[in-house]
């Protein structure tokens, strides 16, 4: 049957072959337009049939999309917590203040009169005095000593200037500053508990270097991770690669495919370690903002924001295209047809 | 790169194959194909008759000598130009290496869209190929589903689909009986005659002798050249 129906149209081929031929070595010639254009449409056509190939077999996937999601997860968490200690010193620094106690025996107005002169110094915000008599009343009302200061003789305690410097001043400033405070004639001591400040900052220092190694780590397991994934999908499709190349694939569009997965193991694990991170947000904000409240502070855990969550994202799918980058150029060129 | 002779379609010029297991398997092959001519090459097996067309594939680097195709010289190709290379010469193989994840229309469009074609241009010219090899009915098919003499005509399809102006077969009948042999055969030779170049490897000489056509033989990597028979194309 097939030969009586195959003469009429195989002349056919015939013809268009003759056209052909007729243009010579002009085969390959397709308008530079026209093969920008069907590039585009294969990277559209790879991204999704990767993606749907994904989702056809979301058991084996979901266990790569997990791993890469975990590994996020980790370094994201404490990001978000490192976020919210740095708000929390910020707020502290507004408590450094310093204290300057004046020799004893200063006067009321020789006292008010240095405040006034403290204030106009640069890298002063606010100033207070507190002259010995009213601190000697704050003190007896606030120490449940009054017995024992009747004893006394006198009042022990100096005049105190309190001194605010703003918010954020260097600490180069700062050390100036107390410089000068000190330098005054009816300046005793200068005592600025700033120390356990500089040492959150510290910490908080070293948290940052921690999450930087951390961080580093979590993203070689998952460049192992997804480029070990890609090495499967590359050894279970070999035949495939092997006609392609043989009919004239380039590297590129062999390649092309597996670097799609591996961009979407990222993307999705991504966006499963921001989902995870908003579930570890939900779980630990109420305790944290009943713990502070039991000190007395308004202070409240915030999530990660939006743009830690798409460096997040980001970082996510980068790590999967060069997972599967590695993997890609370590086993494409050992398949050869 | 480019050769004197425009008519020559592929030159071997003294080309020799050492692999690194130290077998020799051409030995000062030369040869030239025209443009539009049709060629058997046989010799018994581990002749170097697959070494022979893989050299024109770049699937294997020549030792010594030099190959053109088209022109090229493929010793100086670069393997980033040799896919450009392979979507000149198409070719079919005897187990035909077809994927049978997709169906016969993917499989023959496979190489457009290597090329870069639109799937509108993709489709006419899928639909041509299945048609001159008789199979446009089974597009949506899979492959596995159609017995041997239908697989290879897929993969002819594939390898003509792209229109290259070199055909290379390696027992392209090697599993079929000598009825569909004569059919896949006079498939070749219709491609011969729109101006295709078409060298095919086989050991069956029964079907070579009856067709005619130019003779190339391998005898433990050295090349003679057999009687041409009356009938034939080569004068």
């Amino acid at each position: 049957m097939s030969e009586v129906r195959r003469k009429p149209v195989a002349k056919n081929a015939d013809k268009k072959a003759q056209e052909k031929q007729s243009t010579g070595a002009s085969l390959q010639k397709i308008g530079s337009r026209k093969r920008l254009s069907a590039w585009g449409a294969h990277h559209q056509l790879v991204a999704a049939e990767t993606l749907l190939r994904l989702l056809k077999n979301p058991l084996a996937s979901l266990l790569t999309w997990m791993v890469v999601a975990i590994a996020l997860t980790l370094p994201g968490a404490l990001w978000m917590a490192l976020d919210n200690m740095q708000q929390f010193s910020g707020r502290f620094q507004e408590s450094g203040r310093i204290s300057v106690y004046l020799q004893p025996g200063t006067d009321v107005v020789q006292g008010r009169e240095l405040a006034q002169r403290i204030d106009r110094l640069p890298g002063v915000a606010e100033t207070e005095f507190i002259d010995a008599d009213s601190a000697l009343d704050d003190f007896r009302a606030n120490s449940g000593l009054e017995a024992a200061l009747d004893f006394l003789p006198e009042n022990p305690l100096p005049s105190v200037i309190l001194v605010e410097p703003p918010l954020q001043l260097p600490h180069a400033e700062l050390m100036k500053l107390v410089g000068q405070l000190n330098n005054y004639q009816l300046v005793d001591t200068v005592q600025m508990d700033m120390a356990w400040l500089e040492r959150l900052q510290a910490i908080l220092d070293l948290s940052e270097r921690l999450i930087w190694v951390l961080g580093i780590l979590l993203a070689l397991a998952i460049l192992l991770v997804v480029g070990n994934t890609i090495r499967l999908a590359i050894a279970a499709r070999v035949d495939e690669i092997r006609v392609v190349k043989l009919v004239g694939g380039t590297d590129a569009w062999v390649r092309r495919p597996f670097l799609y997965t591996g961009l979407w193991y990222g993307m999705v694990g991504g966006l499963l370690a921001w989902l995870l991170l908003i579930i570890c947000w939900a779980l630990l904000q109420g305790p944290v903002a009943q713990l502070a409240e039991l000190y007395g502070s308004g202070f409240t855990l915030k999530p990660l924001s939006a743009g830690a969550a798409m460096i997040l994202l980001l970082a996510a799918m980068i790590l999967g295209w060069l997972g599967a980058w590695w993997s890609v150029s370590r086993h494409l060129g050992e398949i050869e047809p | 790169m480019t050769q004197g002779n425009s008519n020559v379609m592929v030159r071997f010029d003294r080309v020799s194959k050492r692999y690194p297991g130290g077998k020799e398997a051409l030995s000062g092959v030369s040869f030239d194909l025209h443009r539009g001519e049709f060629a058997f090459l046989t010799g018994h097996s581990g002749a170097g008759k697959s070494t022979l067309l893989k050299l024109m594939m770049l699937m294997e680097r020549a030792s010594r000598g030099q190959v053109f195709v088209d022109g090229l010289n493929l010793n100086r190709l670069r393997p980033s130009q040799v896919p450009y290379l392979r979507r000149k010469v198409g070719v079919v193989f005897q187990n035909h290496q077809l994927l049978f994840d997709r169906s016969v229309y993917d499989n023959v469009a496979l190489p457009l869209q290597i090329a870069g074609y639109s799937p509108a241009d993709a489709g006419r010219r899928v639909r041509a190929a299945l048609d001159s090899v008789g199979l446009l009915g089974m597009e949506k098919r899979n492959p596995i589903e159609l017995s041997g003499g239908e697989q290879q005509r897929v993969g002819i399809a594939r390898a003509v689909v792209n229109k290259p102006p070199l055909l290379l077969a390696d027992e392209p009948t090697g599993n079929l009986d000598p009825e569909l042999s004569a059919e896949i055969m006079n498939l070749f030779m219709r491609f011969q005659q729109v101006g295709v170049s078409v060298l095919i490897a086989t050991h069956d000489i029964a079907l070579v002798e009856r067709l005619g056509h130019r003779r190339l033989i391998l005898d433990h990597g050295q090349l003679h050249e057999g009687d041409v028979i009356a009938g034939g194309q080569y004068v």
